[in-house]
């Protein structure tokens, strides 16, 4: 066959041109340590790869939101947990009370000690979460309960609302993670606008414990009595749904781990390159770029020219 | 004729034909590297022979003619090969740009600023009366707009070369086609028997470039010119007259001899002009198409979403974003000029007045009528300012809806379920309804407290801490939503539409998937048709390109030839001496 010298040049030139382009393929793998470089280089292998990523960035929030909810039921359990160790003890000394061989002057003493709890578990109730109150339902910027010791009769008023602040910890799926206050501190249908109306909160009973106990009436210590041992139940109730939801939120949050290392995974698998095989890819190539080159060279120096 | 006469004559024939030859093999020499130069064969002959003494004798030897070692198919065939190859390279060489743009595998990227966006409702939810997550999520919120708004211009930008290119690519094909006009008269004129051989090669040299512009069909005439149309059969050259084309910014045109211009963009398929258009009439526009139809789906449903929740402050004042052209026709219908207006459906929603204590003064339930004769923005205002005269004005001015409180009152929306809100821009989240118009509600911009995290509760209060809004929005991510994807076609304006169902996020998946795709496909077929047009390329430099070495055995050849016939010449006078000394 005839072959033009063009036609010598031209296939070494389009020959080195696509082993140095496969080359520096080749190259681009292993320094990024990435099979996809770009979208056409595996656009479905590329979607997935998109898709993981931003589902990634989703666990990772929903992880984030996890660790703020948890922070709030701590907080919570913590709070409601002194509260039922306060709520005891004013349970141990109104049974001492009620007894008739104590005399007023301990009696007055134990009012100023039940006034004392009274502003703890008041303490208690307002706790916080950085800035915000976690028994107010979602009115989390207003103190939930003030005392006003000037009224007559003194009272405590809440200012939160009857809605939990949630979290979200999936697609459709909340956690809620404050406390509508009135819940565990008053009955459910206490009306806290009109608290001398008569229904019972533990701010209340503990105002009247005191005035019981200032008045030496043990009729009213035993009525008091009854009252805390209900208050201590919602409370224990309170504290172990606390409980069942930060286990919850463990549960979901194990689930996310393993997910997020699953997603990481087959990201890794698809996005990544074998670098081991990366590298072998490019050395072959290399060699292929000196082949070609060595050949190249020798074939176009020859030249009949030359035996002239 | 006599013995050494003859002789001598056949002799000075030899010398002059082998000299032609090695003018010849000399001229190939000289043109090696002459890019579309075929090689040249001079065709030697005997002479006719002529009777003597009985006997009928050689008269030595002539040049024929000098002929181009051509084969007339393999050019056409790689000339087409190489207009189509041209074509591929510049739809290669945009895709890469378009790829570049997207910027999928980096975190500037659209996708990754959606799903920070996300989070940052998150994050808001989890702290709703939080400043520092309201300021995140605006600006999460405006680098979204910016990713879009970015495209949109880098779409733009994109198509603004392509017409550039365009008018560029015109100018030179009205060169080409002019030159080869040129060229057809002089070959003409020299006549039919005469050879040019390298006006020949000269003019094919031009129909190849012309045909990297845009795919060609040729022949030749009679009289030797060539004829040259578009691949579509509209003549470009014919005979010593060429017929320009123009552009004249979305058009090409092509000037007939007489009747009017006439459009054949969508007619040219190959070359670089091939490329071009159906990267701006095809690929560009419709992943612009998607892009805006992501940007529209994203800004209405986040702003759906948004129009139903209050802030962490009630609105004193508040202007609709979008804007009506009349605001006596109704709202749901075209003629009302807004941009969502087809979203709007029968309903209806709640607007709570706040005195200046904060305490619900009035609470009104407004009932849209989507339908012929139901409410425009007029009626909508005229309800509205029956609330409160005193305190309370709607009113439609420079064609947005505005709503303004007086006295220290205030007021708040909820539980919109006709969309009306949301279409008229009251209470929204984003600005504009596609990608290049996409921004922030300026409003947000100064006030970030009126980022409607919370929703109004039933009995008109509006809890700091409430996050019932932030974690519908936070939701709005996993929700399908049935779109659109769009494909044009050459020669329509109206592309072939295939509804999906899928997340917001989903759906740019599928957009970038159709780039990163697209662009494989197309740098599959280049890479094709580059090993296709190397070997046509080949066989034709096999058959037409010069080879060194055989020009010099050539060379050698003839060499030998013409001191072989200058022997003659001295043998002849070797006889002729013998001839005359001889006494």
């Amino acid at each position: 066959m005839r072959i033009s010298t063009n036609s010598v040049y031209d296939s070494v030139k389009a020959n080195i041109t696509r082993v140095s382009d496969q080359m520096l393929r080749a190259n681009l793998i292993v320094s990024t340590g990435k099979r996809i470089n770009k979208l056409s280089d595996d656009p479905v292998g590329m979607v997935s790869v998109l898709d993981l990523r931003s589902d990634i960035k989703n666990l990772e929030q929903l992880e984030r939101n996890i660790t703020m909810g948890r922070t709030w039921l701590k907080t919570g359990e913590a709070a409601l947990t002194q509260v039922e160790d306060i709520l005891s003890q004013v349970k141990s000394l109104a049974i001492q009370m009620a007894s008739e061989n104590v005399g007023s002057s301990e009696r007055s003493a134990a009012a100023e000690t039940v006034d004392g709890l009274l502003r703890q578990v008041l303490a208690l109730a307002n706790s916080k979460v950085g800035d915000r109150y976690i028994f107010g339902g979602t009115n989390t910027d207003t103190t939930p309960f003030s005392f006003d010791d000037e009224d007559t009769p003194p009272e405590v008023t809440y200012a939160g609302n009857a809605s939990a602040f949630s979290i979200k910890i999936g697609n459709d799926l909340e956690v809620a993670v404050g406390k509508d206050g009135e819940q565990i501190f008053g009955d459910d249908d206490f009306d806290w606008s009109n608290a001398s109306a008569g229904e019972d909160n533990i701010f209340k009973t503990l105002l009247d414990l005191k005035g019981y106990l200032e008045s030496d009436s043990t009729a009213g210590i035993q009525g008091a009595l009854t009252k805390l041992d209900n208050h201590l139940s919602t409370v224990n109730a309170a504290i172990s749904d606390i409980g069942t939801r930060i286990i919850r939120l463990d549960v979901k949050e194990n689930i996310i781990a393993d997910l997020k290392l699953s997603y990481t995974d087959r990201m890794s698998r698809i996005e990544d390159a074998d670098i081991a095989e990366a590298i072998m890819d490019l050395q072959s190539r290399q060699v292929a770029y000196q082949a070609a080159l060595a050949s190249s060279s020798k074939i176009l120096k020859v030249s009949l020219v030359d035996y002239l | 004729m006599s013995g050494i006469g003859l002789l001598l004559s056949t002799a000075r024939d030899a010398l002059l034909a082998q000299q032609t030859a090695l003018d010849v093999v000399g001229h190939n020499i000289a043109n090696v590297n002459t890019e579309g130069y075929t090689r040249q064969i001079p065709v030697l002959s005997a002479r006719d022979p002529a009777p003597y003494a009985g006997v009928v004798l050689g008269r030595g030897v002539d040049v024929d003619e000098v002929v181009r070692n051509v084969d007339n198919l393999i050019e056409e065939r790689l000339m087409q090969r190489r207009s189509d190859l041209k074509a591929m390279e510049e739809e290669e060489a945009y895709m890469a740009a378009l790829e570049a743009l997207l910027n999928e595998s980096s975190s500037g990227s659209l996708s990754s600023h959606l799903t920070d966006f996300w989070n940052a409702w998150h994050d808001l939810a989890n702290n709703p009366s939080g400043l520092a997550e309201r300021s995140a999520l605006y600006e999460r919120g405006a680098l979204v707009c910016q990713a879009l708004n970015d495209l949109s211009g880098d779409f733009d930008q994109l198509e603004k070369q392509i017409n550039l290119a365009l008018d560029a690519g015109v100018d030179q094909i009205n060169e080409l086609t002019a030159e080869i006009a040129g060229l057809n008269e002089q070959i003409a004129g020299l006549g039919v028997f005469s050879t040019p051989n390298d006006l020949y090669d000269k003019r094919q040299a031009l129909v190849t470039r012309l045909s990297q512009y845009l795919d060609l069909q040729y022949y030749e005439d009679a009289d030797g010119s060539l004829t040259v149309t578009t691949g579509r059969g509209y003549v470009l050259v014919s005979r010593d007259d060429s017929y320009d084309l123009s552009f004249d910014g979305t058009d090409v045109r092509w000037e007939s001899s007489g009747t009017a211009d006439l459009d054949i963009t969508d007619t040219i398929t190959g070359g670089k002009l091939g490329g071009w258009l159906e990267m701006r009439d095809v690929i560009l526009p419709s992943y612009e198409r998607d892009l805006n139809e992501l940007a529209e789906n994203m800004i209405w449903e986040v702003n759906q979403t948004h129009s139903l929740g209050a802030g962490v402050e009630k609105f004193t004042s508040v202007t609709g974003a979008y804007s009506i052209s009349d605001s006596g026709e109704e709202l749901g219908t075209v003629d009302s000029g807004l941009a969502f207006y087809d979203k709007i459906t029968d309903g209806s929603f709640k607007l709570w007045l706040y005195d200046d204590t904060g305490a619900v003064s009035a609470s009104t339930t407004l009932t849209i009528d989507a339908d012929a004769g139901g409410t425009t923005a007029s009626s909508l205002a005229s309800a509205i300012n029956a609330i409160d005269v005193t305190h309370l004005t709607a009113s439609v001015s420079n064609g947005k809806f505005t709503i303004t409180a007086s006295g220290g009152y205030s007021f708040a929306f909820s539980g919109d379920d006709s969309n009306v809100l949301a279409a008229l821009g009251i209470n929204v989240f984003f600005t504009g309804d596609d990608a290049e118009s996409a921004d922030m509600n300026s409003a947000l911009e100064s006030n970030k407290n009126l980022i409607a995290a919370a929703r109004v509760g039933t009995s008109g209060q509006i809890a700091t801490g409430d996050n019932t809004n932030a974690l519908a929005m936070a939701d709005l991510q996993y929700e399908e939503i049935s779109m659109t994807h769009y494909i044009y076609t050459r020669g329509s304006s109206t592309p072939t539409s295939s509804a999906v169902t899928e997340t917001i996020s989903s759906y740019l998946y599928s957009l970038e998937s159709s780039v990163g795709i697209r662009s494989q496909s197309i740098t599959r077929s280049r890479e094709y048709n580059e090993v296709i047009a190397e070997e046509l390329s080949e066989t034709r430099n096999n058959i037409s390109a010069v080879s060194i070495d055989e020009e010099l055995a050539n060379l050698i050849k003839f060499q030998h030839a013409y001191s072989a016939a200058a022997k003659l010449v001295s043998t002849a006078d070797e006889m002729f001496q013998t001839l005359l000394e001889t006494r």
